[in-house]
C-alpha cells in the first residue's frame, strides 16, 4: 500500500518536472517582462540573452560536427577537395571514421609472415635460425575461441597492412612514420619469437621477415582442394633487433 | 530564439530541440552497452594486456609518444613507464566501465569513460578495428546525453530522495526566483545538448552503415556476390572453420546474403523514418550476431548491435519490463514481485513519449 503511494506521488513529480520544463519558455517571457523590478529585469534578460547565445552556439556546433563528417566520409568531391584541411583538423584524431571492413573488397589473400633470427656465434660466424611462423600463432589462438583477442586478429594483420603502406613495394623507410612502423613490426617479431621458441635464453641480434600472399581461390574452381600457389614471397633485409624494455 | 521571427515558423523545431530530452531510454541502453562491452572487452584481454596497452608492448610508449606527436593525440598511459601504474590505469579502466555502465553519477562518469576509451584506444592504435572505434566514438558522444536518467543508480537514488523528501515540488517553489531561473536555464542546457547529442549519434550511425554500404557497392566481389566467400576464407576471421566452410558450400545463399547485407547498409539512412526501419533493425541485428560468431568479431558486432538501439523508441524501452513481467506470468514463472520503483519508473514515460516521442522520432 506503501509502495503504492509512493508511486503515485512519483508520478505527478514527474509530471510537474516536466510540465516546468517543456513550457518553461512562456510564463517565464511573462513574469519577466511584468513583475521584476529594475536590477533583478536586467538579470533576467542577460541570463536569457546567454541561454539562448549557448543554444544557438550548440546547435551549430552540432550542425557543424554532422557536416565536416558527412565530407569525411562521403567520396571525394568538390567540397571535401576544397576544405580538406578543415575537415581534417576537427575529424582526427577523435573523430576518425573507419568503416571500410571488408569494403570495397574483402581481402583474398591470407598472408603468411615468417621470422627468422640470427645470432654471432662463438666464432664470430652468424648463426641463422630456421624459419619460425609468426601468423600460425594468430590462426591458432583464433581458431575454436569464441571471442579471439585483438593481439590475434588486429597485431600482425594491421602492423603489415600498416607497412605496405607506408614502405610500398620497396623496404627501405622513407618517412618517419615508415621507420616507426619498421620497429613496431620489429618489435612484434622479435616478442613472439622470444616467447614461442625454445631458445629465448640468449638475446636476438638480427631477425628477417618473409611474408607469403596466398590467395583464397575463387569460388567454384576446384583449386580450394590443391594448396594455394603463393602470388607473392617477400623476403624483407635483416633488420636489427634492439630490446625495447621487455 | 526569443525575438519574433524566428519563434513563428520554427516554433515547432526548437520546441523539439529544448522542450524535451528525447530518447531517455534509449541513450541510457547506449550507456549500459557501451559499459558493459568495454568492461567485458577489457576482461577479455586480461591476459593480454600488457602486449596491448602496456609498457612492454611492442608498439612501445616512446613510438606511442612519437605518434602523438604527429597526431595530437593524448593517452594518461603515457604518464608513466612503470608497470606498477599501469596496472593501476588498467584497474581504473574496470572500476570506470563498470560505474559508467551502472550509472552511477552519470556525467562525471561518462566523462571519466570517454578519458579512458580514448587513452586506451590512442594507446594501442594500430590494432584496433571498426568496433572499437565506433566504441569511442559513442564514449565521447554520451557525455553529451542525459545517459543516466533511466535504468541507473542516479535514477534510483534520485526516486529515493523524492519518496523521502516527497516534497521537491514543494521545495522548488520556495526557491527565489533568480535561482528558479537559472534552475530553467540548466534544465533547458542540458535537454538542448542533450539532444544534440542523440541527433549526432543518429547521423554517426546513419554515416556509418551508409558509407559501409556505399564503399562496398564499389567493390567487385559484392557486386558479382562472391564477397563473403572470401570473407569465409580469411584465417584470421574464422574461428570455425567447419562452419565456414559448410556455409560456403552454398554459393545462391552467399550471394544473397551479400546483397542483402549492402541493400541494408546503403538504405538504412533511408528507412529510418518509417515503420520499415523496425524490420531493417532486426536484420542488422540478424547480419551482426552472424559476424559475431562466424567470424569471431563480438565486439565490433556488439558495438554495431548497441548502436542501433539508439533508434528504438522509447515506449518500446518502458514497456519492456510490463511485456517481461506478462510473459512470464504466461509461461508460469512466478517473478518476485516488482519493487515500487520498478514498477513504478516504467509508468510516467509511458504516457509522455506516446503522445510527443512518436511525431519527434
Amino acid at each position: 500500500m506503501k509502495a503504492r503511494w509512493a508511486v503515485s506521488s512519483r508520478i505527478e513529480q514527474a509530471d510537474v518536472q516536466e510540465r516546468e520544463q517543456s513550457d518553461s519558455e512562456p510564463p517565464r517571457k511573462i513574469r519577466g517582462g511584468s513583475g521584476a523590478a529594475g536590477p533583478r529585469l536586467v538579470g533576467v534578460r542577460v541570463l536569457k540573452a546567454a541561454l539562448h547565445t549557448t543554444v544557438f552556439l550548440c546547435l551549430t556546433a552540432t550542425l557543424a560536427h554532422v557536416v565536416l563528417v558527412f565530407f569525411h566520409v562521403a567520396p571525394p568531391n568538390p567540397v571535401s577537395r576544397r576544405y580538406s584541411q578543415h575537415i581534417d583538423a576537427w575529424v582526427y584524431p577523435l573523430f576518425e571514421q573507419n568503416w571500410r571492413l571488408f569494403a570495397p573488397n574483402p581481402d583474398s589473400v591470407n598472408r603468411q609472415v615468417l621470422a627468422r633470427t640470427a645470432n654471432a656465434g662463438p666464432q664470430g660466424a652468424m648463426q641463422v635460425s630456421p624459419w619460425f611462423d609468426l601468423s600460425a600463432v594468430d590462426s591458432e589462438a583464433v581458431e575454436h575461441q569464441a571471442f579471439p583477442s585483438h593481439t590475434a586478429q588486429n597485431l600482425l594483420r594491421r602492423a603489415w597492412a600498416t607497412y605496405t603502406e607506408t614502405h610500398g613495394k620497396d623496404d627501405t623507410a622513407r618517412t618517419e612514420r615508415a621507420v616507426m612502423i619498421q620497429k613496431y613490426l620489429n618489435n612484434i617479431a622479435a616478442d613472439r619469437i622470444t616467447e614461442h621458441r625454445d631458445d629465448s635464453g640468449h638475446d636476438i641480434d638480427f631477425i628477417q621477415l618473409r611474408v607469403i600472399t596466398l590467395p583464397v581461390a575463387a569460388p567454384g574452381s576446384n583449386a580450394a582442394d590443391r594448396p594455394p600457389k603463393p602470388v607473392e614471397n617477400r623476403l624483407l633485409p635483416w633488420w636489427k633487433v634492439t630490446s625495447h624494455g621487455k | 530564439m526569443g525575438s519574433e521571427q524566428l519563434r513563428k515558423p520554427p516554433a515547432a523545431a526548437i520546441k523539439l530541440v529544448t522542450g524535451r530530452p528525447v530518447s531517455l531510454y534509449a541513450t541510457s541502453v547506449l550507456r549500459i552497452g557501451y559499459g558493459l562491452l568495454y568492461l567485458v572487452f577489457l576482461l577479455r584481454e586480461f591476459p593480454h594486456r600488457h602486449e596491448i596497452w602496456g609498457p612492454g608492448s611492442p608498439w612501445t610508449p616512446t613510438l606511442a609518444a612519437q605518434l602523438f606527436d604527429q597526431t595530437g593525440w593524448y593517452s594518461f598511459l603515457l604518464l608513466s613507464d612503470s608497470r606498477a601504474y599501469f596496472e593501476l590505469c588498467y584497474g581504473v579502466a574496470l572500476m570506470t566501465s563498470t560505474l559508467f555502465m551502472l550509472g552511477w553519477r552519470t556525467r562525471a562518469t561518462s566523462i571519466a569513460f570517454a578519458v579512458v576509451v580514448t587513452s586506451f584506444h590512442a594507446r594501442s592504435i594500430f590494432m584496433t578495428d571498426g568496433g572499437d572505434n565506433l566504441v569511442l566514438l559513442m564514449s565521447l558522444y554520451l557525455v553529451l546525453t542525459a545517459c543516466g536518467r533511466r535504468w541507473s543508480l542516479d535514477a534510483r537514488r534520485e526516486r529515493r530522495t523524492a519518496d523521502r523528501t516527497a516534497g521537491a515540488a514543494t521545495r522548488s517553489k520556495s526557491l527565489s526566483p533568480t535561482m528558479r531561473q537559472l534552475r530553467d536555464a540548466r534544465v533547458t542546457l542540458t535537454t538542448v545538448v542533450h539532444n544534440c547529442g542523440v541527433f549526432i549519434i543518429a547521423a554517426q550511425v546513419c554515416f556509418l552503415y551508409g558509407s559501409a554500404g556505399l564503399y562496398k557497392v564499389q567493390g567487385s566481389y559484392w557486386a558479382d556476390g562472391t564477397a563473403l566467400h572470401y570473407v569465409l576464407h580469411l584465417e584470421l576471421f574464422q574461428p570455425w572453420p567447419e562452419l565456414s566452410h559448410l556455409l560456403d558450400q552454398y554459393p545462391l545463399a552467399i550471394a544473397a546474403i551479400g546483397y542483402l547485407t549492402v541493400l541494408t547498409q546503403v538504405a538504412f539512412p533511408f528507412v529510418l523514418f518509417g515503420r520499415l526501419k523496425y524490420p531493417v533493425l532486426v536484420l542488422l541485428l540478424g547480419m551482426h550476431a552472424g559476424i559475431a560468431v562466424l567470424l569471431g568479431l563480438p565486439v565490433f558486432s556488439g558495438a554495431m548491435i548497441i548502436a542501433d538501439a539508439v533508434f528504438l523508441p522509447d515506449r518500446f524501452y518502458s514497456s519492456l519490463p510490463r511485456l517481461g513481467r506478462r510473459t512470464a506470468r504466461r509461461l508460469g514463472v512466478r517473478l518476485p514481485r516488482p519493487r515500487g520503483e520498478a514498477g513504478g519508473g516504467a509508468v510516467p514515460p509511458q504516457a509522455r513519449p506516446e503522445t510527443l516521442g512518436s511525431n519527434l522520432r
